[in-house]
């Protein structure tokens, strides 16, 4: 291993307390991140599924990549796997993801991920000092918020530190605070919406991993390093660095600046600090832009009132105070610190006010609720809501169990999710954008295991685009332009053909387009810990001919950082193989194509404001927002068939095939489906 | 690398010339060096000998409210020197609170080329000196340092600036880049550096004259122009940014000239 790994994987057993590693040699042709993940997990526990997200067998895996901890930009994320308790029927094996500096401070300490089995009897942290790891009491500790948390561990670790001051800590030196990543009172209780929270704000926010901590007794895990990320070609990594300058947002002389800090661009074109919403009105609040290790953007802010600091997007738009972006802000930091996870309470809080609207939830009504909804959209009703959520109180404890198992229990889930009431369009997880006009997003969601939430793929680039009423390309222009990134299936601009005419939503083009999402998915965005807000940059608005540094850059920083000769195809067939063993686990837990479908409300309910997207109608290319657009269930089921042929699954239930398993050498995985009846 | 912390060695602490307490009881005097002409500090009765050293011919100069905290200065200072990405071996240093208030949830803390460098007044064996050959850029020959640490405790700044190599055993410091094995760009004061170079922000500046030594404002600069106000970035709330002057709300266009 030349470069960018630290060579092993630390391994902690919290029911009998050992610690021990796993050789990261062993999984490197998985790449890092998601692909290690979904093979450690596999090994470990696959033979056992299916069993529950709380019983102790589960795994929490938080992965690093060979980029974390060195300046690739937009690589700081941290991959965490397990089964995932917020997803619905099925706890599906499921992935989540938070920025910062947590995976950065992991490889400083010389380690590429950490495995947690079991369940402690007590509440326990882990501490990790360079290559010391010990198993911590969290007496004092367990019970507090995220916040404070993380200031009282990182006090534990470094009991000198001041800000400002060269510490010992380790092996060396360093004037960095520990990375934290730790879960809240609602992952403490259990709840399935619990997130992780590292910093102040970034969020762990699907799959209610945040649960999965507090059902082991895990609080937290801290890590600070003062060791190398070796680098295999330290002069094509700077050199290839100072070459992305070209691609990022020039803070001193931006390109038609004014047009792409205004409107929709400035949240979708890269500028920084785009991603906190609630500090848009005079007067601003003083505030710098913050951004994850490594990034090139900082889509976040920090405040002079220190508020929001470091959330985005969901993370302060959640609660909306009308009228106080003070209040706003105080109201979603207090979801961050009792660990709520963001993309489960925006679905909550609109369920219980629409039933409660319905006469179906309140005092003395058929679900019993003693919030006072005449107080709605105050910080007053809002904490009041979060307290009850995050301590298991009164109707908190039902919500607690997230939108779509609340909803089951009082016998309203096959009414709400089939008319739309409940839009949890994929797995228990909200519906993000039109899914009926934006489909890599909706497709890629159902043949997957969550909301995919990946807004570089098209969204951003294209619909935020075409929506700013001022694109910067003429559909046409960026049809071409997009799919010429799009390595191997480049040439064919009708993969981001969103039309429903024959080349467009059910077309073989899109077959293309959607293998082609989760395979960059799979392997870029989760073996690389890249942001789903910076990568991949197929266009851009930030240099002259708008073409992005995707598929160029990503191999040429791979190989850079590994010493590898890894070609964007041979990434894209990696990522293949890492989706088909994400299948084969679905698969083992109870997955059937007969499941990846959508609710009713997605082709029976016609679209209203629709979804601005490139499109080829009547012969020409035009953006169009697809109003009046159902999905057609046979037309979706046809394309599911080609889909599956395509990526060498059986059509008749979406399982990996063994012909296919063996081509990826995963013949083990192979033999284990065939053990428990489910090779395709 | 063999992993080396510091050394006890009672000799070398006798070699010490004097102390840090004994540095910053002269600060005054220090101060008045700087302010002298022609680019020549002399530090008044600063110790057993009068010393005096041509001033660089190059300084950084950064904007801590620019700053996003990537830690990508950090980590290009690394690599162009010693092939890794490693924070604690970085000679430009971003602290950082999370949870902090602006403006002081963000230090940077590179060298400052002092006119009057106390880690060369006091290196007992001459590893740290004045580059005359390169711009007068104030350095620390690894070669020459026997590890005693004296210039970590001799910086007056806080977090030192000097940086301890706990693999080799050595003291180090920011040389503006005249010195580095991997990356082939032409350093030091006539050529680039690596953390100016990779900074996405533009935080961080070179420039030849003299920043005021008195207080951190004399190297903690304005770099930001009206593109950074446009962001909404302000560090006075009064202050609306020129390209919301014309608007309801940030992140709304423009009104619409019929409305106005």
């Amino acid at each position: 291993m030349k470069g960018g790994y630290t060579g092993k994987i630390l391994r902690v057993n919290l029911t009998n307390k050992s610690i021990g590693t796993i050789p990261t040699e062993r999984y490197e042709e998985y790449g890092g991140g998601h692909g290690i993940g979904s093979a450690i997990f596999f090994d470990l526990v696959g033979d056992q599924l299916p069993f529950e997200a709380f019983d102790p067998r589960n795994l929490i895996i938080m992965m690093t990549s060979p980029f974390s901890g060195t300046f690739m930009p937009g690589s700081g994320r941290c991959e965490v796997q397990g089964l995932g308790p917020m997803l619905y029927p099925i706890e599906w094996f499921g992935h989540s993801s938070f920025g910062g500096r947590f995976t950065a401070q992991m490889k400083f300490a010389g380690w590429d991920g950490i495995v947690v089995e079991g369940a402690s009897d007590d509440p326990v942290w882990i501490n990790i000092v360079d290559d010391k790891v010990t198993i911590e009491s969290a007496n004092g500790i367990w019970g507090m918020d995220t916040w404070d948390t993380q200031e009282e561990i990182a006090r534990r670790v470094v009991p000198s530190l001041k800000d400002g001051e060269w510490v010992e800590v380790g092996d060396g030196y360093s004037t960095q605070v520990p990375a934290v990543v730790c879960c809240g009172v609602a992952g403490e209780n259990k709840s399935r919406l619990g997130a992780l929270l590292h910093g102040p704000g970034s969020q762990a926010a699907l799959c209610g991993f945040g649960g999965v901590f507090g059902s082991k007794k895990l609080k937290a895990i801290s890590a600070i390093g003062t060791g190398s990320v070796p680098i295999a070609d330290p002069k094509a990594f700077m050199e290839t660095r100072l070459w992305f300058n070209r691609f990022q947002w020039d803070v001193d002389n931006p390109r038609e600046g004014d047009r792409f800090i205004t409107g929709m661009y400035r949240v979708s074109a890269g500028s920084p600090s785009g991603g906190n919403v609630t500090n848009g009105q005079i007067p601003l609040v003083p505030a710098r832009a913050a951004a994850c290790a490594s990034c090139p953007r900082g889509c976040r802010m920090r405040l002079a009132s220190s508020d929001s600091n470091e959330s985005v997007c969901a993370g302060t738009m959640v609660f909306n105070v009308p009228g106080s972006p003070k209040f706003t802000r105080k109201s979603n930091d207090l979801m961050q610190k009792y660990g709520l996870g963001h993309w489960q309470m925006m679905p909550i809080l609109s369920y219980i006010r629409n039933l409660n609207q319905r006469g179906l939830l309140g005092k003395g009504k058929k679900i019993e609720c003693d919030l006072p909804f005449e107080q709605a959209n105050t910080a007053g009703f809002n904490e009041l809501l979060m307290g009850k959520i995050a301590m298991r109180e009164g109707i908190g404890d039902d919500l607690a169990e997230a939108a779509a198992r609340f909803s089951q229990k009082y016998g309203l889930y096959d009414e709400d999710i089939s008319s739309g009431n409940l839009r949890l369009t994929y797995w228990g997880t909200a519906e993000h954008y039109e899914s009926k006009i934006e489909v890599e997003w909706s497709y890629g969601s159902i043949l997957g295991e969550r909301d995919l939430m990946l807004h570089m793929m098209a969204n951003y680039p294209l619909h935020w685009m075409a929506w700013s009423g001022d694109p910067f390309l003429t559909a046409e222009e960026a049809a071409k332009l997009y799919t010429d990134a799009m390595v191997p299936y480049e040439g064919d601009p009708f993969m981001v053909d969103y039309s429903e005419g024959p080349t467009g939503i059910y077309s073989d083009s899109k077959v293309k387009q959607v293998a082609w999402v989760k395979h960059y998915e799979k392997f870029w965005v989760g073996c690389g810990g890249f942001c789903g807000w910076r990568w991949p940059m197929c266009i851009t608005c930030t240099t002259a001919d708008r073409r992005g540094p995707t598929p160029e850059a990503e191999p040429r920083f791979w190989n850079a950082v590994t010493g590898k000769n890894l070609t964007f195809e041979d990434s894209m067939e990696l990522g293949h193989k890492i989706y088909t063993l994400d299948r084969s686990i679905w698969a083992l837990q109870g997955r059937h194509r007969n499941m990846e479908v959508f609710p009713d409300y997605v082709y029976d309910e016609p679209t209203m404001m629709g979804n601005e997207m490139p499109m080829y109608i009547d012969g020409k290319w035009k953006y169009d927002a697809g109003r009046g657009r159902k999905i057609d269930r046979d037309r979706f089921e046809d394309w599911k068939t080609r889909f599956y042929k395509f990526e060498g699954y059986n059509p008749e239930n979406g399982w990996p095939t063994r012909n296919t398993l063996e081509g990826m050498g995963l013949n083990k995985v192979a033999d284990t489906l065939k053990s428990k009846g489910k090779l395709g | 690398m063999p992993k080396s912390k510091k050394p006890e060695n009672k000799e070398i602490a006798d070699k010490k010339k004097y102390s840090r307490r004994d540095f910053l009881a002269i600060g005054g005097a220090v101060v008045a060096a700087a302010a002298t002409p022609a680019g020549v500090a002399t530090a008044a009765s600063p110790g057993p000998e009068e010393v005096s050293y041509p001033a660089s011919k190059g300084y950084l100069v950064y904007d801590s409210k620019k700053c996003t905290g990537c830690t990508t200065c950090m980590l290009s200072c690394s690599l162009v020197h010693y092939g890794v990405q490693n924070l604690s071996l970085s000679r430009i240093q971003i602290i950082q609170d999370s949870f902090g208030k602006f403006p002081d949830d963000i230090q940077i803390a590179p060298c400052r080329q002092c006119v009057t460098p106390p880690c060369v007044i006091n290196c007992p064996v001459g590893a740290a000196y004045v580059d005359t050959e390169n711009g007068n850029v104030r350095r620390i020959d690894e070669k020459k340092c026997i590890g005693c640490q004296t210039c970590l405790e001799m910086c007056p700044q806080q977090p030192h600036r000097i940086v301890w190599n706990h693999f080799t055993g050595k003291a180090t410091k920011c040389d503006l880049c005249i010195d580095t094995p991997y990356w082939d760009e032409k350093g030091g004061v006539n050529g680039k550096q690596a953390c100016v170079e990779a900074c996405p922000m533009q935080a961080i500046k070179f420039v030849t004259t003299t920043p005021d030594q008195k207080e951190t404002e004399g190297y903690d600069v304005n770099l930001r122009n009206e593109h950074w106000l446009n962001l909404g970035l302000v560090d006075d709330s009064t202050v609306v940014p020129p390209i919301m002057k014309n608007m309801r709300k940030f992140g709304a266009p423009p009104k619409p000239k019929a409305e106005e």
